[in-house]
């Protein structure tokens, strides 16, 4: 059996589920200056969702779609009445994020009764490369990301919309007063940040079990990918997020694999090391 | 004077918001944060027996946890309604342990030294075992029961063990596994002491029966991507994949292994652990064929076991069912076995209770009775092999009374 398709399908596919899973904290935290800490419990919350809708005889599918809308409306919620009252306050913010994936987290983890639950992928087959199978959805999530990918870009770089929110956080004071409402704008790149961590859960969910520690797990890798990428830019997020799915997906063919879980650390520290702005600092310098 | 109204309000306002948040606090401080006192029902004459259940009801583990404490409440309201024990109720003290080892410590000590209680049964992961039981058996000179399958080599004593062991796991189904299955063993397991102590002893199964292993490998505890294992899984013409990773990254592999055609070329699956409340982690075609060794199953269709199962269903509803492997049937056990220990006893008191318990038995309970090797502080007891077909399992093989094979 040959052993490069698999493994480049795997650091493809799990590259694209680590990308998907950074793009809504790389937005909320490079745009707004804050840490989400309750990222992965949105991401909970879209897949979750989805089993609930699933629960309740929505077909997956459509619950896929309807969950990063349920998550959106939630996180527009939680901006209004919590997060935007941190703004001043970078280091409240984290705690009260942090305080609101708790709660979230274990209501979630009440209403599962602390089980573990699985949702049948909308796409549930395999197809073959050679005596290689891949699988259907892990294929139809790659797409996705590249898609996901390219519409951010083109929200953030050629629309109005883009253009403000970039003013924002360029200069918060001469955007508002050049007549943008920077709060109504830090609300929407907020839900949308939500919304995607609720289609990132959303599209997780046939892979990996429900529960409520699912966010959790991706949860410090996420930071550490922002925190490599350089905040200011998307693009910094996504740089520093394909590293370390990158080195997360590879180093385990090579090394064992909690050494491995270990020097993917490692190399984000020495990156810092030598790349203390980020990845992508050159360009904001 | 309009002044002097005003103060008057808020006056009268504070002092509402005052007494409104000086009760919160008191009901607060009652509730003792994560604390639950179960007052027995009904007027008894009598003091209560104070049981210590100390489990995870919140937190990663508490999939385990809240069976283990439903399973408690059950069986103590039961015992109470059949008159208590020596005339006397008993009185169930639940601390959450939050799936936190440090935190546990403190609740224990709250239990033996505070609430006093007379036996504290619980505890699902090893590691909170470790934490908790110097606090309770040697410096709170209480008696512990631990219920839940474990990786074995527990002999304090005062601290009894009534989930199965390495050896009850083993000892029929690695045999069981050569011959449905294959010589060619893999081991992927969670980096922590259960699945090496477990693999230690499997490996030394596996060779004495003349199957060899080709890999064993450890992944931290959380990991949730397998495919470079399930891609040297494949290569290497492995037969049985004998499972320890845990949830909920076991979904992931076993996922990945049925993409990539592990169980259509005919390798099996098996998984110790894997109770049937564990089937909704992955879908059940991906599962399909996969095999455990566990001391009850629904499928065994025990009078006992039945009606355990359907009372507990009745009272819970099916969130979570009564199953072996997160300490459901060890809790069942542990509790009925003591129960029979006090009124042998005559007493409470620890070593009369613990001296009692050594040789106690049950004639019938989920899956069968069991009984106490003496000396030995673990249990002897029925052993059933079951494979997962249609997302149910199916009993293929059974045994009576399987020695647990410690601390002998």
């Amino acid at each position: 059996m040959n052993t490069a398709l698999p493994f480049l399908f795997d650091l493809l596919s799990y590259t694209a589920v680590f990308v998907l899973v950074v793009l809504g904290l790389g937005v909320i935290a490079s745009m707004m200056g804050i840490f989400n800490f309750a990222h992965g419990e949105f991401l909970l919350l879209g897949a979750y969702s989805v089993f609930f809708l699933d629960q309740m005889g929505v077909p997956p599918s459509i619950g896929i779609i309807c969950a990063p809308l349920i998550v959106g409306l939630i996180g527009l919620v939680i901006e209004r009445f919590a997060i935007s009252r941190f703004y001043a306050t970078p280091v409240v913010a984290m705690l009260g994020t942090y305080a609101i994936g708790l709660v979230i987290r274990e209501s979630v983890r009440t209403a599962l009764g602390g089980q573990f639950h699985t949702v049948e992928a909308p796409l549930n087959g395999t197809f073959s490369i050679g005596e290689t199978s891949i699988s259907q959805w892990r294929t139809f999530v790659i797409l996705i990301t590249i898609a996901l990918l390219f519409g951010c870009w083109w929200l953030f770089q050629k629309t109005n919309f883009g253009l403000k929110v970039r003013a924002a956080i360029e200069n918060p004071m001469l955007a508002r007063s050049s007549g943008i409402a920077v709060n109504q704008v830090y609300s929407i790149t907020f839900a949308f940040g939500a919304a995607l961590a609720g289609l990132a859960g959303a599209l997780m969910v046939p892979l990996y079990p429900l529960n409520a520690d699912m966010g959790v797990t991706f949860l410090i890798k996420a930071f550490l990918a922002v925190m490599l990428g350089g905040l200011g830019g998307l693009q910094g997020s996504v740089a520093g997020s394909t590293l370390v799915g990158v080195t997360s997906a590879a180093l385990p063919w090579f090394i064992k694999p909690v050494v491995a879980d270990m020097m993917v650390f490692i190399i984000a520290i020495l990156v810092v090391k030598f790349r203390p702005d980020g990845l992508l600092s050159r360009r904001r310098s | 004077m309009s002044g002097k109204k005003k103060n008057d309000g808020v006056d009268s306002n504070s002092r509402r918001i005052f007494t409104q948040r000086t009760s919160l606090m008191a009901g607060l401080v009652a509730l003792g944060g994560g604390s639950f006192l179960m007052q027995p029902e009904g007027a008894w004459a009598a003091d209560p027996i104070k049981v210590g259940i100390a489990t995870d009801l919140t937190g990663p583990i508490s999939w385990a946890g809240i069976v283990n404490a439903n399973v408690a409440k059950m069986v103590i309201a039961e015992i109470n309604k059949g008159g208590g024990l020596l005339g006397r109720p008993l009185q169930m003290v639940l601390e959450d342990t939050a799936s936190n080892e440090q935190l546990a410590v403190t609740k224990v000590r709250k239990l033996v030294s505070q609430d006093k209680v007379d036996v504290v049964l619980g505890g699902v992961t090893s590691s909170m075992r470790n934490a908790i039981k110097d606090t309770i058996v040697n410096r709170g000179k209480t008696l512990y029961i631990y219920p839940q399958l474990y990786e074995g080599k527990e002999c304090t004593p005062n601290l009894f063990c009534t989930g199965p062991t390495p050896a009850q796991q083993c000892d029929t189904f690695i045999p069981w596994l050569i011959k449905n299955g294959g010589k060619k063993f893999y081991l992927p397991s969670a980096d922590y002491v259960w699945p090496h102590t477990l693999n230690d002893y499997a490996k030394k199964v596996i060779k004495a029966n003349g199957g060899e292993v080709v890999g064993e490998e450890y992944f931290p505890v959380d990991h949730s991507e397998y495919s470079a294992t399930v891609n040297k899984i494949m290569t290497s013409g492995v037969n049985v994949v004998f499972n320890t990773t845990i949830p909920p990254g076991v979904g992931s592999l076993f996922k990945q292994l049925h993409e990539a055609g592990f169980g259509k070329k005919g390798g099996r699956l098996a998984c110790v652990y894997y109770d049937e409340n564990a089937l909704g982690i992955t879908p059940a075609n991906e599962i399909e064929g996969l095999a455990t060794c566990l001391d009850y199953f629904s499928a065994i269709n025990d009078p006992m076991g039945a009606k355990i199962f359907n009372n507990y269903k009745t009272l819970y509803g099916d969130k979570s069912r009564f199953c072996a492997g997160g300490a459901g049937t060890g809790m069942w056990r542990g509790l009925m076995l003591w129960a029979e220990a006090v009124k042998e006893a005559k007493s409470v008191k620890r070593d009369a209770v613990a001296a009692a318990l050594d040789h106690a038995k049950l004639t019938d309970g989920p899956g069968g009775g069991c009984e106490m090797v003496p000396g030995t502080r673990h249990l002897k007891m029925n052993m059933y092999i079951a494979v997962s077909k249609g997302g149910q399992y199916n009993v293929v093989e059974s045994s009576k009374m399987v020695l647990p094979g410690e601390c002998a």
